[in-house]
């Protein structure tokens, strides 16, 4: 192919899971209020409590303000109207397998490049499937029932195993956290629910993906991930979005509870539609993702952020038990008119907690990148240890990218390291490799993936080859 | 209680009369402070810097402006044969005040009509240039200027005798406050040091220093600025320093914050035009229940600039230290090389250190990095020594002393290193008897 069919071959995918699909759904009239809760609870067929969990949520959130202090330019947000509930409509009935489902909805997926089917049994991932609001298939169910893990809807799990989403719900990031964790409990609609019990060790990597298809609707996701004693867990999560000229709002909730010696790896690739060239469009996502470790616990968060108009994320870790480990590894970029305020929390309260941070910030086009994240060691955290990294890469002069860590420390025995670096693609690097016979825009790619790299590693095998070409297709019209 | 020291330090702004030349500066002043509303724990500015125990005090006008035996010694600084003006809670001391003399120095009150203009036309103007990082106690302070020291160094004078100014407070047996203003012009090609103390006698007092220091170095000018904050640990004091640096101009600063009830600190470096220079270092060390806090901000307006900062500080005992550090670069500011590093070491269970190197950069062709460690004292290093010899709370001084003295034997001026280095020793050596000869002795130096 020559080199110009090629540019307008990619620019024209520019954004690859722009498409919508045709399929008819079931949402609600736009618009929020007790009603509208106490319906998407009903059409769920929640316990009693889960109900009233939800309007306590909502009379909290009633009460609070939007925050204003990321540093992020938003539209206001008109939170009467969106539509709080959307499916797609066959899944009156849910298929009970595979073979029954919606064909246009598989190959969504298909287009996706999610392969529900063969090519996941080949590769040995359980997928659970979110489309709008509700989720749509959880494959390798039997498998891992077997093993005893539980992976499943959380509407599924609230029907199956009330006393256990009851007990853990809401311990982690409670109602009123915050704004957007206040919206998500009263309004949340499906996500995933996983238990894996003591000792066991999940026999494959777990996966879900979102999909937001319907205009005007948001979607509130909520995944709940308990690892008992000494088990372990690594999950995946993938989004993306139609192309769309409105801003369509994203607010999920991740709780992550890792007891003694546990490990929960939790990766995020994220690639929700950032919106045009001039800013239109695109995904408001707020998120707010949380663990807690327990004594000898490790909790790994990875993030491959590539998507959204507006990014608003810090996942966390609280490492509660002695030796506990956090770690976050996250690359971040942006282009056009994208802004991303994301992050990590490190809250050290047991003795010799470890943490470690490595956030590498990619600004391009006419974006603006933040790094905000907050290492604490509590008087508690006898020998805790904490070391951060957090690199930016400018691309064009019109893009920004800033820090700010909070570093807070109240015993002495404890040691913090941070550093950051900012700076550009250099010329330099760029010549050698030009002269080499390497174009500019693989230049650029191949530069970029070595200041990534060290994410990547993270990352497990597919998603990290994924994550690479995301990282390509993103970058382009970013240079020359 | 901050509504009501807000609405007393507006009625006492509002009663002290301007000079003819500054009833502006003052108008704007006022009109700021009265609408500006006091900072909470929600004002980031200020999260870790409460002022509740502050704000109880009604403060007066000092009215003791006696100068006693030991504040002539504080004042005196040896071997550093400064033109000096001496303020005694912020009024004039003429005995010791010999700068006067220097063509370069004038009080406001004394300005003639040319420096008059001068005054009018600069006051305020650099401070202005803090966009989003000035607050109310600078609109409090040019609401309450009726004093203040204009230093002129004309184009091309070398100065090298260097210039101190000592605001020293004692007691005044009731809360006081005290405003400070100095305005430096350093012209074209000009060069000059100065030296700006803020120090009181060993008396407990309940004072309230709010000073600001504007300085504007022309093209090719160079500037060496120390700023030592050693006031006695009951005193409150807030401060800011705001410098405008212009075409290939340097900025070269110490700041020193021993540590007290209060001691905010603001240092903002306006780099506006290319080719400047900062080169910025400052230590604190608070003790006691001590709260010190810096916030440095570092604006790159102009392409071709750079800048190096480093901090250190040692927190002991209850004390409380706030480090904030902002680099900012702005859309055209490409080509800059701008780094900042803080350093900070925990000596108890309770002392605490709050942090935030920030870095917020608009153009793409710079190269910036910040650091930032906390720690304690290295165990293997205390070991070393004592395997040598030296007792534990000894090996502990040497090296609290250490992390520090890189800092202040890099300064230019001796004469500062030789009048820290045993404040500072005997600081970190408060619980033994004996200190090591050497590390009072400025001989080995």
């Amino acid at each position: 192919m020559s080199s110009t069919a090629e540019i307008e071959r990619r620019i024209g995918n520019e954004y690859e899971a722009g498409f919508v699909t045709d399929i008819e759904s079931d949402t609600i009239a736009p618009g929020l209020n007790e009603d509208v809760i106490r319906f998407i609870s009903a059409k769920k067929n929640e316990p009693e409590w889960m109900t009233e969990w939800r309007l306590k949520a909502f009379h909290e959130w009633q009460k609070m303000e939007k925050p204003e202090w990321a540093n992020l330019k938003i539209e206001e947000i008109d939170f009467q109207s969106i539509s709080y509930y959307s499916a797609p409509k066959s899944m009156k009935d849910r298929p009970q397998s595979l073979d029954e489902v919606d064909p246009e909805l598989l190959r969504t997926y298909d287009k996706l490049g999610i392969p529900l089917h063969e090519q996941m049994q080949l590769a040995g991932v359980a997928v659970d499937a979110v489309f709008d609001s509700v989720s749509v298939i959880t494959t390798f169910r039997e498998k891992l029932a077997e093993a005893g893990v539980i992976f499943m809807p959380i509407s599924d799990a609230l029907q199956e195993y009330p006393e256990l989403v009851k007990k853990y719900i809401g311990s982690v990031v409670p109602q009123r956290d915050n704004y957007f964790a206040a919206l998500n409990s009263a309004v949340f609609s499906d996500g995933s629910f996983v238990y894996i019990p003591k000792g066991v060790r999940c026999p494959m990597e777990l996966s879900t993906y979102f999909r937001i298809n319907e205009l005007n609707t948001g979607q509130f996701e909520r995944t709940l991930i308990v690892a008992e004693e000494g088990s372990h867990v690594s999950y995946l999560e993938g989004c993306t979005a139609p192309m769309r000229d409105e801003n369509q709002l994203h607010a999920a909730v991740v709780e992550l509870i890792a007891f003694d010696n546990a490990e929960i790896k939790y990766s995020t690739v994220q690639n929700w539609y950032p919106g045009d060239e001039n800013g239109k469009g695109g995904i408001y996502n707020f998120v707010t993702k949380r663990a807690i470790a327990h004594t000898n616990a490790k909790v790994s968060w990875t993030q491959v952020e590539t998507g959204s108009a507006i990014t608003w994320k810090y996942p966390s870790v609280v490492l509660k038990g002695d030796n506990s480990i956090g770690e976050f590894y996250s690359v971040a970029l942006t282009n056009k008119m994208q802004q991303a305020d994301t992050g990590t929390k490190m809250i050290h309260l047991g003795k010799n907690t470890k943490s470690t941070i490595i956030a590498k910030g990619i600004s391009a086009g006419r974006s603006q990148s933040t790094y905000r994240g907050l290492v604490r060691m509590n008087p508690g955290a006898t020998g805790a240890r904490n070391f951060t990294e957090c690199d930016s890469l400018l691309i064009g002069d019109k893009c920004g990218a800033h820090t700010f860590p909070y570093i807070e420390s109240k015993n002495p025995s404890a040691i913090i390291e941070h550093e950051a670096t900012t700076s550009t693609v250099s010329e330099d690097q760029l010549f050698l490799c030009r002269q080499r016979g390497i174009d500019t825009e693989k230049a650029v790619s191949m530069i970029v993936n070595g200041f990534c790299k060290e994410v990547f590693k993270e990352l497990p095998m597919e998603f990290a080859v994924e994550a690479g070409r995301l990282l390509e297709v993103s970058l382009e019209g970013a240079v020359g | 209680m901050a509504e009501q020291f807000h609405a007393q330090q507006l009625a006492m702004a509002k009663a002290a009369t301007a000079l003819p030349f500054l009833t502006e500066l003052k108008e704007q002043g006022l009109e700021a402070f009265s609408q500006a509303s006091m900072p909470t724990r929600k004002t980031e500015a200020w999260r870790f810097t409460p002022l509740f125990k502050f704000v109880g005090n009604e403060y007066v006008q000092a009215q003791n402006n006696e100068l006693n035996e030991e504040l002539a010694a504080v004042a005196n600084i040896e071997d550093l044969n400064a033109a000096r003006l001496v303020f005694v809670n912020g009024v004039l001391n003429t005995e010791l005040s010999d700068a006067l003399a220097l063509e370069q120095v004038t009080l406001f009150s004394q300005a003639n009509a040319e420096q008059q203009t001068l005054i009018k036309n600069n006051l305020g103007s650099v401070l202005a240039q803090a966009h989003g990082t000035s607050h109310l106690f600078n609109d409090l302070n040019n609401a309450s200027t009726t004093e203040g020291v204009l230093i002129h160094v004309a184009k091309n004078q070398q100065l090298t005798q260097p210039i101190q100014v000592s605001y020293l407070t004692t007691d005044n047996k009731v809360a006081f406050s005290v405003n400070t203003r100095i305005l430096m012009i350093v012209e074209t090609g000009a060069q000059a040091t100065l030296v700006e103390q803020y120090a009181s006698d060993s008396t407990a007092q309940v004072s309230f220093t709010n000073a600001m220091t504007e300085i504007r170095v022309d093209d090719n000018a160079q500037i060496q600025h120390y700023r030592l904050v050693t006031i006695q640990e009951e005193a409150q004091h807030i401060g800011g320093t705001h410098v405008e640096l212009n075409r290939d101009s340097q900025y070269n600063a110490f700041h020193l914050s021993l540590g007290s009830k209060l001691s905010r600190n603001d240092l903002v470096v306006n780099h506006n035009v290319g080719g400047s220079h900062s080169e910025i270092s400052g230590v604190y060390v608070p003790q006691h229940d001590d709260l010190v806090d810096f916030h440095t901000c570092i604006e790159h307006r102009a392409a071709h600039c750079t800048g190096n900062e480093v901090f250190r500080g040692i927190i002991n005992d209850k004390a409380r230290a706030v480090f904030n550090g902002r680099i900012h670069i702005h859309p055209d500011a490409q080509k800059t090389h701008s780094e900042l590093s803080n350093k900070n070491l925990l000596l108890t269970n309770s002392a605490e250190i709050y942090t935030k190197p920030e870095l917020e950069i608009y153009a793409d062709d710079v190269k910036c990095a910040h650091g930032a460690t906390v720690s304690q004292l290295d165990e293997q290093a205390s070991f070393y020594l004592q395997s040598r010899g030296i007792s534990k709370q000894e090996a502990n001084v040497i090296l609290s002393f250490g992390f520090i003295n890189e800092l202040l034997q890099a300064l230019p001026h001796k004469a500062i290193t030789h009048l820290l280095r045993p404040v500072l020793a005997r600081r970190f050596g408060r619980d033994t008897d004996e200190l090591s000869s050497h590390l009072l002795d400025k001989d080995l130096l």
